[in-house]
């Protein structure tokens, strides 16, 4: 084993040990954030854009600037928002 | 206290406001302002605000929607076309969501939120608003005159400024709350830095519009609002209710002006009872409004004899609201 060989070999032995730790410690943060982030993110469009689902939402004005930026959202939000709910949601 | 002292003694009130009642002569006053300050070399702009305007008619030419239109040297004149600047306002929408995803067709469902929105009772006043931001932060001109909306209007356009501001405040704040998910987040993936919120930039642009805008019509150093009363009962009770209305939202109330006085001179003369019962009556009320008013009676003008349109006649408006007096060029720089 060359010099060079070992030191790849220390690198990805660190890389790996990294990436456990994260795993053990900071995935299940990381996803608790962006889950809530995500919900925020929903709440946030039925704020602004509400008018969508029927619920009348002051002022049209200045949402229609948001408008442009949730257009990818929109479909997931409305699925969110309308769906039915059961006791197995609380469990997710 | 004349109506000129107020632009002599308060050089930085650049504002310049009318309201009160509908077909009292804001819209007269307002032209004539425009009139005596452009005569004396001072770049003004005259601006409606009123989706029913009547700039155009008073100028005797069609400016309706035409941006600001030159009437004499240094006077300019502007009637905003709402429902031309809400259809210039979609298509933007419209071209950005195209831009962003690179779409050729705005998806159905987004296409009728727009075209909804444009429905919506408020529109047509949020639109206005926010061409008025676009006019007052141009700042290319040393006067802005409004020639506002009827009283009830007005209110709802200021009450408008701030539901505006609190909603903008509480999706701002969680907005912030969003990002800052987001960063943690990140941190946690070791990501380098995480995205700029594009909405949230959005959500400070219009807040600062919406701050722009409502804080000019509530500067007490810059600007300067009268009330145009008449003297008849029912105009001084509603012009008095309004005032202490807009003291509520920090309008600066400078000072009220009498309009359409029946010349008294006219009862020495040979006239008919319906005339004289006139005078006697105006005559009663312009007590009343002394009384009322006090020193923010500015000054009065006199009915005329006819319609007041064509510059000539706004001439003779503006002779009667200021006299011979002239701007001192102290404060100005023209």
């Amino acid at each position: 084993m060359t010099e060079e060989e070992k030191q790849n070999l220390l690198t990805r032995i660190g890389q790996s040990a990294k990436e456990f730790l994260y795993g053990m410690a900071g995935h299940d943060m990381t996803r608790f954030a962006l889950k809530t982030r995500g919900s925020m993110e929903h709440l946030f469009i039925l704020i602004t854009m509400g008018d969508l689902l029927g619920i009348p939402i002051l002022p049209p004005y200045y949402s229609l600037r948001l408008l442009p930026y949730v257009v990818p959202q929109i479909s997931t939000w409305k699925r969110r928002m309308l769906r039915e709910r059961d006791l197995t949601d609380a469990l997710a | 206290m004349s109506l000129a002292r107020i632009f002599n003694d308060f050089p930085n009130r650049r504002y310049i406001e009318f309201g009160g009642k509908g077909g009292l002569g804001k819209t007269t006053f307002s032209a004539a302002t425009a009139y005596w300050l452009a005569k004396q070399g001072h770049k003004v702009l005259v601006f409606s605000v009123d989706p029913q305007a009547s700039l155009s008619d008073i100028f005797e030419r069609d400016i309706f929607g035409q941006g600001a239109v030159e009437i004499m040297p240094n006077l300019f004149a502007q009637e905003i076309d709402a429902d031309q600047h809400i259809k210039e306002y979609q298509e933007e929408i419209r071209q950005k969501i195209r831009d962003m995803y690179g779409m050729d067709e705005i998806p159905e469902e987004i296409e009728n939120y727009i075209q909804a929105a444009a429905a919506e009772p408020a529109m047509e006043e949020s639109a206005i608003f926010d061409a008025v931001v676009d006019i007052v932060v141009g700042a290319d001109y040393e006067y802005y005159i409004y020639d506002l909306v009827p009283l009830g209007h007005a209110l709802y356009y200021l009450s408008m400024a701030s539901v505006y501001d609190q909603w903008i405040g509480k999706i701002t704040s969680l907005r912030e709350e969003m990002q800052e998910y987001a960063q943690v987040a990140a941190i946690l993936e070791r990501k380098k830095e995480s995205e700029e919120d594009q909405i949230l930039a959005e959500l400070q642009y219009i807040k600062n519009r919406i701050n722009t805008s409502s804080s000019i019509l509530t500067d007490r150093e810059k600007t300067a609002f009268f009330f145009v009363v008449t003297p008849e009962e029912m105009i001084i009770i509603d012009t008095l209710k309004a005032a202490e209305l807009f003291a509520k939202y920090q309008v600066p109330i400078s000072g009220y002006i009498v309009n359409r006085v029946i010349p008294p001179e006219l009862a020495e003369q040979d006239i008919p009872d319906y005339l004289r019962n006139r005078i006697a009556m105006q005559k009663t009320f312009l007590a009343q409004i002394d009384q009322t008013f006090g020193d923010g009676v500015l000054t009065s003008v006199q009915e005329f004899e006819r319609d007041i349109t064509g510059l000539d006649m706004i001439g003779k408006v503006a002779d009667a609201l200021f006299g011979s007096t002239l701007l001192a060029q102290a404060g100005g720089e023209a």
